[in-house]
């Protein structure tokens, strides 16, 4: 915007004040166009946005409850204090502020695009007045020996000028920096891209949260709080979850061992952490939380006498377990330290017609079971716990689109800011005493001390020309 | 805790400097003022040094990682930045009076720091990316800018007293022109404002990879786009609006006073997902 101002208050060719009153639409449409509105929404979304951070946002009614009378909490969830970034009002503060830089965009663009592609190539006395930067001077020679000679200092001390004869005048002009007026426009398509992403994300994506126990599968999912649900044309598999720790105990990485089946076949496996997600058919799954997944369970390896192995049992405390043709098996006691022998699981096997029997099994001796002489051995594994994995599931197909506006806006507000669009003009006359008359002049859109320094040494250089 | 040992006297260094601009300014002695430039310059090597130290010592513990992850590491690197925007500026204008503005604000930010747990933590899950580099820095980069800027505003609000009033004595008489000082408010904030951007969006995609979505309204983020709309008003109402002197010298000081709430503000008195002030 600096760009047309500046355009303006030098180059635009001054218009008679409208006599009659503009019409309603006109007056919309000036109300559009404006940036004191610009200002005014900036400001108002700032301080809007303030109260979000004050309220907390997204809790549950008796959390407000508590912290607020009813009268407040009636009043502060009428204007959806409680969820107020995608409350109606300021949806719609976020649409007047999109309409407004919309709008000034197809208001100036246009004729920010005249001016640049139609220079002002003639140093006219109305725009000599307006240019702060200017000095003049005479020389003896001829007029178009001197065009020559400062045609080419101009090009090699600031850009080649375009040369315009008009009969006894000639006008040299020379630009660079012409991107900078572009950079205010490519920062405002890029928050109108960045908004068009994050709506597309909205409507097309989904955010979404599964809790996969160790061992256990999920392709079933719900979203927006439970009103939705999601099947993926996948599944994903949690084959181990766990935690790694620093020597003094703070957390290090929590990761889990994830597969991706599909027609029940694994298509992908890839362990993720915290910052490296997991990622199939544009769908993420990001490592986000953990837990247990019911009990603790005591491990049995259950053997033959020959020492096959029959399988492994989990047992839950007190729970029974059936074997086939053999009884039931159920954990009645586990300690760390069973008479100085380590780990142990005290068990009770009940077999049909048979009396109970009851007996310790210790981990550290595997082989202590076939003093009973039975048909089956059973060896303690230890207690452990089934983990669960928490993962935060999304798809957002707006997201590189979201990309792509950020990456512009920084382009947009680099060219804008630091670039500048600074123009040189150099008038040739022939004067009434036979000398060559010269004006130099020069303009920068911005960063204009710099632009003082620069001018001056043009100025020097191409007064320097000899004869 | 060699680092700590530096940073320390890198503390006291900041305190020297601030108090040799001070005294040159009341002395009227631009040598006093020459002293402490080349202080500055001594801090920024030592800061710069314990920076340096401090990375390698957490390598040694087994935890490598970047030096800007809690809050006495932030302060310090907000401390660093701040003396190296100010050594850019007053080599660029040629003037030493801001120091007296700028430095104290350094030094502060310091003594703050010093008050601080000062222990190398290992970083949790959440913080073990990249992404946290280019975050940090191009947030901090833009907060030293707000800084200066907020600095020269200050000078800006004495100076035009004098000025409107014809007047050019005393210590306020040394300082720069208020068109001089004008033109840093503005120029500080066009370098402030591209870092802030970037370091907002790194952020936004950080917190796309770690949690699977780029913004989320968490207070950190929100103070970080009121911060930034801020700025974004001043530069309109500046460019368009013709906000010189008195009125932009006002918006650039409650930028700062955003800025500085988004950075600790936030942390000490609202709850979030971002690590400092815990």
């Amino acid at each position: 915007m600096d760009t047309i101002s500046e355009v303006r208050i030098t180059e635009a060719v001054p218009i008679a004040p409208a006599k009659r009153a503009p019409s309603p639409i006109a007056q919309v449409w000036n109300f559009f166009i404006s940036v004191k509105l610009a200002i005014f929404t900036l400001i108002i979304l700032a301080i809007a946005s303030i109260f979000g951070t004050i309220v907390e946002q997204n809790q549950p009614p008796e959390k407000y409850h508590q912290i607020y009378e009813d009268w407040a909490f009636a009043l502060m969830n009428r204007i959806n204090l409680f969820d107020m970034y995608h409350s109606w009002w300021f949806l719609l503060l976020l649409v007047l502020f999109t309409t407004n830089l919309t709008c000034c965009t197809i208001d100036r663009f246009p004729k920010m695009l005249r001016v640049v592609r139609n220079p002002r190539t003639k140093l006219d006395g109305n725009l000599e007045k307006t240019l702060s930067l200017s000095d003049r001077w005479k020389k003896k020679g001829t007029l178009s020996d001197w065009a020559a000679k400062y045609s080419w200092t101009l090009t090699t001390a600031f850009a080649k000028p375009k040369v315009t004869e008009e009969g006894d005048v000639v006008h040299l002009y020379a630009e660079t920096g012409v991107a900078s007026r572009f950079g205010v426009y490519v920062t405002h398509l890029s928050i109108v891209i960045i908004f068009i992403g994050a709506i597309l994300g909205n409507i097309r994506g989904f955010k979404s949260y599964v809790n996969i126990p160790e061992g256990e599968e999920a392709s079933h999912l719900d979203a927006r709080g439970g009103k939705e649900h999601i099947n993926l044309p996948f599944s994903v598999r949690n084959n181990r979850f766990w935690v790694e720790t620093y020597p003094n105990g703070q957390p290090k990485k929590y990761a889990s061992d994830l597969s991706v089946i599909e027609n029940g076949r694994e298509v992908l496996r890839k362990t993720i952490t915290v910052n490296d997600p997991l990622q199939h058919k544009g769908i993420w799954f990001y490592q986000s939380s953990y837990g247990q997944a019911g009990d603790v369970t005591a491990k049995i390896a259950v053997r033959r006498p020959d020492g096959s192995p029959a399988g492994t049992l989990s047992l839950r405390p007190g729970e029974p377990i059936k074997i086939d043709g053999y009884g039931t098996i159920r954990a009645l006691n586990a300690t760390e330290n069973y008479l100085g022998k380590g780990p142990a699981l005290l068990v009770v096997v009940e077999k049909p017609a048979k009396p109970t029997e009851n007996f310790w099994l210790l981990q550290q001796f595997p082989e202590q079971d076939r003093q009973r002489n039975d048909g089956l051995i059973f060896s303690f594994g230890g207690l452990g716990s089934k983990m669960y994995t928490g993962l935060q599931v999304a798809k957002d197909p707006g997201v590189n689109v979201v990309w792509l506006g950020c990456i512009l806006m920084v382009i947009g507000i680099s060219m804008a800011f630091f670039l500048s669009h600074q123009r040189v003009w150099v008038r040739l006359a022939q004067g009434q005493d036979g000398r060559v008359e010269v004006v130099l002049a020069g303009a920068a859109s911005r960063n204009r001390i710099a632009f003082e320094k620069k001018f001056e040494k043009i100025l020097t250089d191409v007064k320097a020309v000899g004869q | 805790m060699s680092n700590v040992i530096l940073f320390n006297l890198t503390t006291v260094l900041f305190g020297v400097a601030s108090a040799l601009y001070l005294a040159a300014l009341y002395a009227k002695n631009e040598k006093i003022s020459l002293v402490g430039t080349w202080v500055c310059v001594l801090a920024a090597v030592v800061s710069t040094a314990a920076l340096g130290v401090r990375w390698y010592e957490s390598y040694q513990m087994g935890i490598g990682r970047i030096p800007v992850t809690n809050l006495y590491e932030s302060l310090v690197f907000f401390a660093w930045s701040v003396n190296l925007f100010y050594l850019v500026v007053e080599w660029k204008y040629a003037n030493r009076t801001f120091g007296a503005f700028v430095m104290p604000i350094a030094f502060f930010t310091m003594v703050f720091a010093v008050y601080n747990d000062s222990s190398i933590q290992p970083l949790v899950p959440a913080l073990q990316s990249y992404w946290l580099h280019a975050h940090v820095i191009t947030c901090f980069v833009g907060y030293a800018g707000f800084a200066v800027s907020a600095g020269a505003a200050f000078m800006y609000l004495l100076k035009s007293k004098q000025e409107t009033a014809k007047i050019n004595e005393g210590v306020v008489g040394l300082l720069p022109p208020g068109k001089t000082l004008d033109d840093l408010i503005y120029r500080a904030i066009i370098w402030g404002f591209p870092c802030l951007t970037a370091g907002i969006i790194t952020g936004a995609a950080w917190a796309n990879y770690a949690w699977g979505t780029y913004w989320s309204w968490d207070p950190k983020e929100t103070w970080s786009l009121i911060v930034w709309l801020v700025y974004a008003a001043f530069l309109h109402a500046r460019v368009t609006r013709g906000w010189y002197g008195k009125r932009a010298a006002i918006l650039s000081i409650t930028g700062f006073a955003t800025t500085v709430f988004c950075y600790l503000g936030v942390n000490l008195v609202l709850s979030g997902l971002h690590s400092y002030g815990g």
